[in-house]
């Protein structure tokens, strides 16, 4: 980043992508785990699940910190691409699983804290994101987050400073541009003269 | 948007109302030429030899020679929007969602206000967490007796005598590094499993210091310790795994910090080195300024740092 106005502004829009935006919802409390499995590649209908991964489990993990969201990408293209919401009661106090310093194990089956009562699971495959989130909204009845004042504020500058920056820019290269084959044009009359004058 | 005017002498529009763009600076007059879409060469009257002599150096050259800074920038910070360590890391768990949590890694990059040509830090420091723990270490000793247990507790993989002879004889066991304790290296070589291991370089033996007497500190001290350097006036080392809770990563940072502090103290009599900035960032995520703080600015959500991502 060249210049700390310019590095915060980058900075807002990823934040405010994060924070809002398709897949910004608050779950109810009672969700102890989410797991997606799903083919690496998306020959085969694997493509909602990805995007879902990318853009909607993003925001719904930073809203919902506490519930562990997991993938596990192994599975072949004609398998099932699953979406599994692990239910249980919710209980005031939660004890969190205390630090080992030994070395940790990749794997996609993570320690819950709690005993999972039910799980309800939703077909990926060959749907889109939208739709996957739509599900996963009618199933467990999650609110969403709606902007607040000030973020919409935020958004609005943000968005006119980057239409009038891209059209700065564009005057700016036609500028430079100019005062280059003009500076170029000197070069050689200069070149010409010495040459001339030996 | 303003009507653009145009100015005559460096023969440009000049732009006075754009707050983000601020215009080059106005070069001093270039002479008046035709227009680009002459395509005849430029002719003009030969000069004097006295006139070339006397000739106004190239305007740019005496732009140019104006003096490089000697330190690297160091912007004011009132401006920096800055996070607590568990805002952060909600931001970053958030991005690095769905990754295993042993291959996403935070990183610290400490930001220094020093000159740019000093000396630079540069130390090896073993985290209260270690950040890369994927090392498989094998020890050779009586899983029951104190060594091996003391062993499985400092992070070994595989702890045991017989039961890991037949496990390697059937190739079933996977591991990077193996060391054997003093006692039992009578049974390693009765083993004769020189021929599974040698050629992988896993055999222990005295001479590689692999046979020791105090296994769990050979353990540790094989975890490793990970080295950091200044380049560019930042120092920057990795600090944790996606899988660590908040706590760790706080005493990783507290070590790390303080280190980089010592250093900059051992130093202080060749350059002044300050800090200016800590930034923490992960993977895939994006560089968040910490502002010192550890608690969420937010507190209804309950503390959910404690859990394992």
């Amino acid at each position: 980043m060249v210049s700390l106005p310019h590095r915060m502004r980058k900075l807002q829009t990823r934040l405010l992508a994060i924070r809002l935006g398709s897949g910004a919802y608050i779950l109810p409390k009672d969700i102890n785990r989410i797991h997606m499995r799903f083919a690496p590649r998306i020959e085969g209908g694997h493509m909602g699940p990805r995007k879902f991964w990318h853009h909607e489990l993003v925001r719904l993990k930073y809203h919902n910190p506490a519930i562990s969201m997991t993938t596990d990408r192994t599975a072949r293209a004609e398998d099932p691409a699953v979406l599994s919401v692990h239910f249980t009661s919710p209980t005031p106090t939660q004890s969190p699983d205390e630090t080992t310093s030994g070395p940790a194990f990749a794997d996609s089956t993570p320690a819950a804290a709690q005993p999972t009562e039910r799980v309800s699971t939703i077909d990926m495959k060959h749907r889109t994101n939208a739709e996957i989130l739509d599900e996963l909204v009618r199933m467990t009845k999650a609110q969403a987050v709606e902007a607040t004042e000030a973020e919409r504020e935020e958004l609005r500058s943000l968005e006119e400073q980057r239409v009038k920056g891209a059209k700065d820019s564009a005057k700016s290269l036609e500028v430079r541009a100019r005062v280059a084959r003009e500076k170029q044009l000197l070069e050689q009359a200069r070149g010409e003269l010495a040459a001339d004058a030996v | 948007m303003a009507v653009p005017r145009y100015c005559p002498s460096c023969l440009s529009l000049a732009f006075a109302t754009s707050t983000i763009f601020r215009a080059a600076p106005r070069r001093p007059a270039l002479l008046p030429l035709p227009p680009p879409q002459n395509q005849q060469p430029i002719q003009l009257r030969p000069a004097s030899t006295n006139a070339l002599k006397y000739r106004r150096k190239d305007p740019a050259a005496a732009q140019r020679r104006k003096k490089a800074r000697s330190t690297y920038l160091a912007p004011d910070l009132k401006n920096v929007v800055q996070f607590s360590l568990v805002d952060a890391m909600r931001y970053l768990r958030a991005s690095e969602v769905g990754r295993p949590p042993t291959s996403s890694k935070y990183e610290l990059d400490v930001r220094l206000r020093t000159a740019k040509n000093g000396a630079v830090v540069r130390n090896r420091l073993r985290l209260p967490h270690p950040v890369k723990t994927d090392l498989r270490i094998c020890v050779i000793a009586p899983s029951d007796s104190p060594q091996g247990l003391a062993a499985t507790a400092a992070g070994a993989a595989i702890v045991g005598e017989e039961e890991v002879f037949q496990a390697i004889r059937d190739e079933t066991m996977k591991f990077d590094r193996c060391l054997c304790h003093t006692d039992s290296l009578p049974a390693l070589t009765k083993a004769n499993l020189g021929r599974m291991l040698g050629p992988k370089g896993l055999m222990p033996s005295v001479k590689t210091n692999t046979v020791v007497k105090d296994v769990a500190a050979a353990v540790r001290e094989m975890a490793g310790a990970s080295e950091y350097r200044e380049r560019m006036g930042v120092v920057r080392m990795a600090i944790g795994q996606l899988g660590f809770t908040a706590e760790e990563v706080r005493r990783n940072i507290r070590a790390f910090v303080e280190n980089v502090k010592r250093d900059m103290q051992g130093i202080s009599d060749q350059t002044a080195k300050e800090m200016h900035e800590v930034v923490l960032s992960s993977t895939n995520g994006p560089g968040l300024s910490l502002n010192g703080t550890f608690g969420s600015a937010d507190a209804d959500l309950g503390d959910w740092s404690a859990a394992k991502a």
